[in-house]
């Protein structure tokens, strides 16, 4: 009986000599490979009989096994060898960087979003209108007559078309979205409408245009009170904060009776102004009970609704927030400007996310 | 409307701090705006007497004074060139600070000499501009006294904004009315005598058009002195700013200013004849005490006589009849004008005058004879003479108004409860006079209050004196919602573009609605867009076309260094001033260095490919799902005319463009780069509706994919997109993709010619692709290129 001791020292003394890929394939085929001594030995079993046989093929397997083994193990040895050396090799200075920048939102348009945000998620729509508008819309279906006082204080654009006899204007505030949208609309009403609008005023505190958010809310019981928790929401949202100090006062506008103005209270530290806390007062807003005689005008009986507006300065809102000091700046297009105050364009403001 | 707390006092009996009296007034709809404490100001000022006066060793203007000042003397060295021994003096001890410029006083040597303090002139004090001496004060001064006392300055100067219905308090007498009513003290009544006159006013009056005058009450004078005012008079002027003139003028601002009573004082000799209160006639002008010229126009209210116009009524008088020193006789209007007419007439003449702005808030009509009374009192105390019985043309009507209303209503309004009690208790301290019927309350508005009309006014008056900080707050989140969308979708198509193209770098401008309509005659029809009164000649047009305004921005900027710009506004621009003659554009432009050189990069400039790339992008987030875009070279004329395109949606409407902008516009804005913009007109992006939250059903295949690359030559002129479409239309199914993946122009191709190479990708869904199903296929989109192209297989 055939013992393939001698078979096995040699498989043994030439799987010590791998030292590349080659050589191992150099072994497979020694061994292995058609004419290899494990091949040629298998042949050989046909010529054996019986138990010899069976006893021959089996330690042959068990030393083809054991070859299979050597190279598949020599070979992920190898392998993971040439890697190693690869990866040394194979560096990048990670300091050096390429760039990839996002453009801006604007302040005006952050702040307009935070506010159909808030506004939105109490149940207001956007409502919309023109930024030239008809005397009528503008001031007298405001309650603001031709020679009303009030009228004074807005210092108007006009234009050279006309309505009705009467030039058209560039609109003063965003009041006149009231009585477009009370036309449109029955009650209940809740909306809010930001847009440009336009004073003959330009001076350090003045831009000839700017921006203001109106709110009109009408049904059969809205009243001041309401008013003074709708604000007091919207404010403490806005300005992120729980603690908040607001005052209404007493003040007059033609389109509502009574009518308020409402200041919050502030801090400085250092160059900070903290909302919310504090003794001195900032004016932040203009507001009051809609006037009977402009839904009137609106053909909305006054005896059956009732209801309030508000109306505030986005510029103010952004400034006060954001810590802006200088009104003009929003326009006056310094990129400068716009890279350090603008906003992420992936910031949209939403009820889940951050407002700002 | 200023006033002081001294004033104030003599209309009001009070024991409230003045801290208290400061926040009432704005808690009642009177706004404090300023608070001058002059007492605080000049607390440290004293009388101080110069005992001796002698020159000073070592400077010639310089003098060296020993000054009594009650508890000590000291030296002072003074540069005045008035100051002489036994002069009464005011005096700034060490440590005070001198009003007008800050500085505080300190113990120093002048000129080698010890100065302890300073002796100020008015201008110092900033009391006035005299600053040519040191103030000299009468001999009967006490030395050590306050000087605040002597000049009439230990006082509050309050201001406070006055809203245009409150007419009533455009007088201090009607604020105290206001602070009384809201609990902060007593009414105190003015004790007026009613002098009868002992004689008929020579001059007569007569209104010739009572619409515009309703009445016209007149008192004559004889033989008065226009004296300086007494001092309490021209100190209480002086505490409010004005300037004391006479003592007739200043009587009749201190009435006007006490009472809100607007009077006139004409210098009767220079009248010819009657009074006559009419309209003026077009052509007719006069000369007015602001010394300028009005030329006035029809229906405008003058007061004139016989020959002349006087003044204009309720607005301002004239020069010709204008009090001096040297008028002997006078005659004393109060009268009552129609405020819409002086609103106009002072409107078109831009006059301002304090008895224009309250004339058109509306004057309370009993105060016509009350004005005359006091101001009668003061003219025979002050000014001596003898007055007549009182004219009075036209009619005082009280014109009372009645309103009604109920404690329900005004609960309603005001969102808290409030009993017919409190209610009838709080109008009646505001003069309303009540009587009541059922439910129904009957308020008589008292004549002083202009502006009450209707019930809303009546719930705000009951709010404003119990507190606007009473006001509860109550909820305002709804059971049920009552508005479907926030915003509507064409709203929310502005948002999506605004934060689609910022997140593609470019930062976004809000510039103004306006621009020069020297840079947009090629924008639009600028006389379609002119503003009547712009703020300056730059800004005289509404804007046309967003493009101006950002291309200015990029002009500024390249002064601030930048050499790159991306940049956007979506906004309107206007086709003319007609209301809703506006569009909704966003517009982008992206010009100068798009890569800068690094270790990594070339440097490279942006061209029109970006900007179309950005276009079409936005526009597939805008309206994605199937549409047919398609490029056509039909731009307006600010867009370069070879390297600009419009974009079609669906073969209709032109939705926007993009390309170089023109040379031309470039060069008048004076850009040099390349401008590359893109204009995207967002009310013209058709509307989709969301028919279903489902998205379309997704077929994938798992058979192979095979890519063939094909190349063609043609004419340089035949658009490469037509290469791409006759490949696609062969087989819509089979044919998944075509990319143009080379273009390539050399004269070995031909003159005019170029190469266009595209890669096709085919894919079945129902088999594996054999070799003749892809030969097939390829010499079909051989022949349908060829025969669109009129081009060749390039070999």
């Amino acid at each position: 009986m055939k013992d393939f001791r001698e078979l096995e020292t040699e498989i043994k003394k030439a799987s010590d000599k791998f030292t590349n890929i080659e050589s191992i394939n150099e072994f497979r085929i020694k061994f292995l490979g058609k004419k290899g001594i494990i091949s040629l030995e298998m042949k050989e079993l046909a010529s054996l009989s019986g138990d010899e046989r069976k006893q021959h093929a089996e330690k042959l397997n068990k030393i083809k096994d054991s070859v299979l083994e050597i190279i598949a193990s020599k070979t992920e040895e190898l392998n993971s060898e040439e890697l190693e050396k690869k990866l040394n090799s194979e560096t990048l200075d990670i300091t050096l960087s390429t760039s990839k920048s996002y453009g801006t939102i604007h302040p005006i348009s952050q702040v307009i979003e935070e506010v159909i945000t808030i506004f939105g998620d109490l149940d207001f729509f956007v409502a919309e209108g023109p930024e030239v508008e008809t005397d009528y819309n503008n001031f007298t279906a405001l309650n603001t007559s031709e020679h009303h006082p009030a009228r004074q204080m807005h210092d108007t654009f006009y234009v050279e078309t006309e309505t009705d006899g009467m030039p058209n204007v560039l609109r003063t505030h965003t009041s006149p979205v009231q009585i477009r949208s009370m036309l449109k609309q029955k009650p209940p009403i809740r909306l809010i409408a930001p847009g440009k609008t336009f004073r003959c005023d330009n001076d350090q505190t003045h831009s000839p245009m700017f921006h203001q958010v109106e709110g009109l809310v009408i049904d059969q019981e809205s009243n001041m009170s309401h008013l003074k928790g709708c604000l007091e929401i919207f404010l403490k949202t806005f300005f992120e904060t729980d603690k908040l100090n607001m005052r209404f006062r007493p003040s007059h506008f033609p389109f509502t009776e009574p009518s308020a103005e409402v200041d919050i209270g502030y801090t400085k530290k250092g160059n900070q102004l903290i909302i919310g806390e504090g003794e001195d007062w900032l004016e932040i807003l203009g507001c009051g009970m809609v006037h009977p005689n402009v839904l009137e005008n609106v053909n909305i009986n006054a005896n059956e609704y009732q209801g309030y507006a508000f109306g505030m300065g986005i510029e103010r809102l952004a400034m006060l927030k954001y810590g802006i000091s200088d009104l003009r700046t929003f326009f006056d297009s310094d990129l400068r400007w716009n890279k350090h105050y603008g906003f992420s364009p992936l910031n949209i403001p939403s009820i889940i996310g951050d407002l700002s | 409307m200023k006033f002081s707390y001294s004033w104030l006092t003599e209309h009001l009996k009070t024991n409230a701090h003045f801290e208290e009296i400061e926040k009432k007034l704005t808690s009642i709809g009177l706004e404090v705006e300023d608070i001058q404490d002059t007492g605080k100001a000049y607390k440290d000022f004293i009388v101080g007497q110069v005992l001796e006066e002698k020159k000073h060793p070592n400077a010639d203007k310089l003098k060296l004074c020993k000054v009594d000042i009650g508890k000590e003397k000291v030296d002072v060295v003074c540069g005045a060139p008035n100051v002489e021994k036994g002069m009464k003096v005011v005096y700034a001890p060490v440590g005070s600070t001198i009003p007008v410029n800050q500085m505080k006083i300190k113990a120093a040597k002048i000129r080698g000499v010890e100065s302890y303090g300073m002796m100020c002139s008015e201008y110092e004090l900033g009391i006035s501009n005299e600053h040519d001496g040191i103030i000299r004060l009468e001999e009967k001064e006490t030395i050590g006294t306050s000087f605040s006392e002597i000049y009439g300055l230990n006082d509050i100067v309050i201001e406070i904004g006055i809203t245009p219905n409150r007419q009533d308090c455009l007088g201090v007498k009607g604020i105290a009315r206001d602070l009384a009513s809201a609990g902060m003290g007593e009414l105190l009544e003015r004790k007026i005598s009613r002098e009868k006159g002992s004689f008929k006013s020579p001059i007569k009056i007569e209104i010739q058009d009572n619409t515009i005058c309703s009445a016209f009450a007149g008192r004559y004078f004889r033989n008065v002195k226009n004296t300086e005012s007494p001092e309490w008079l021209k100190n209480k002027l002086k505490s409010i700013g004005l300037r004391p003139i006479s003592a007739l003028v200043d009587i009749t601002n201190f009435v006007m200013y006490d009472e809100n009573r607007p009077l006139h004082v004409y210098d009767a000799d220079k009248i010819d004849g009657k009074i006559i209160v009419r309209k003026a006639n077009d052509g007719e002008s006069f000369l007015a005490l602001d010394d300028k010229d009005y030329h006035l126009k029809n229906g405008m209210c003058v007061i004139a006589d016989e020959k002349k116009v006087l003044g204009l009524g309720g607005i301002m008088g004239g020069e010709s009849t204008g009090c001096s020193t040297e008028t002997k006789n006078v005659l004393l209007e109060s009268a009552l004008f129609d405020e819409i007419n002086t609103a106009k007439t002072g409107r078109n003449l831009s006059i301002l005058s304090d008895a224009r702005y309250r004339f058109e808030r509306g004057i309370d009509p009993n105060s016509t004879l009350k004005g005359i009374d006091l101001a009668t009192q003061l003219i025979l105390e002050i000014c001596g003479g003898e007055c007549s019985e009182v004219e009075l043309a036209g009619n005082i009507k009280e014109n009372k108004n009645e309103v009604s209303t109920s404690s329900s209503y005004i609960s309603r309004r005001l969102g808290f409860e409030v009993s017919d009690k409190e209610l009838i208790s709080i109008l009646s301290s505001l003069g309303i006079e009540t009587s009541q019927t059922g439910d129904v309350i009957k308020c008589s508005i008292p004549s002083w209050r202009q502006d009450i009309h209707g019930e809303a006014d009546i719930s705000e008056e009951v709010i404003r004196i119990k507190g606007y900080e009473n006001i509860p707050t109550s909820n305002i989140r709804l059971k049920s919602k009552i508005n479907k969308n926030i915003l509507n979708y064409a709203q929310k198509k502005l948002m999506k573009a605004r934060h689609f193209i910022a997140s593609i770098e470019y930062d976004e401008l809000v510039t103004f609605s306006f621009t020069d309509s020297k840079n947009c005659e090629v924008f639009g029809d600028i006389n379609k867009l002119k503003i009547v009164n712009p703020i300056s000649e730059e800004l005289d047009i509404l804007r046309p076309n967003l493009l101006p305004n950002l291309l200015q921005a990029i002009k500024k900027n390249k002064k601030r260094n930048f050499d790159s710009f991306s940049i956007f506004e979506i906004g309107s621009q206007y086709r003319s001033t007609s209301p809703e003659d506006q569009l909704n554009v966003a517009c982008g432009i992206k010009s100068g260095i798009k890569t800068e050189k690094s270790w990594k990069n070339m440097q490279t400039e942006f061209d029109i490919y970006d900007v179309k790339q950005d276009l079409t992008s936005l526009i597939d987030y805008l309206m994605p799902g199937n549409k047919k875009i398609s490029v056509s070279n039909d731009c307006p004329s600010w867009y370069h005319p070879g390297r600009s395109g419009s974009i079609k949606i669906n073969n209709s409407v032109i939705a926007g463009y993009f390309g170089e902008l023109h040379p031309r516009v470039a060069n008048q804005f004076k850009i040099k780069n390349k401008t590359n913009i893109f204009e995207l007109y967002l009310d013209e992006l058709p509307n989709i509706e969301k028919k279903t939250t489902n998205k379309p059903v997704l077929n994938l295949s798992d058979f192979q994919i095979v890519t063939r690359d094909f190349a063609f030559v043609i004419d340089k002129k035949v658009k490469s997109e037509e290469v791409v479409t006759s490949a696609f239309k062969v087989d819509k199914e089979l044919i998944r993709n075509v990319e143009i993946f080379d273009l390539f122009e050399d004269d070995s191709l031909g003159k005019d010619k170029k190469s266009i190479a595209i890669k096709v990708t085919l894919q079945s869904n129902e088999k594996t692709l054999a070799d003749n199903d892809i030969s097939e296929i390829s010499s079909k989109l051989i022949e349908s290129v060829k025969k669109s192209t009129s081009g060749t297989v390039r070999s």
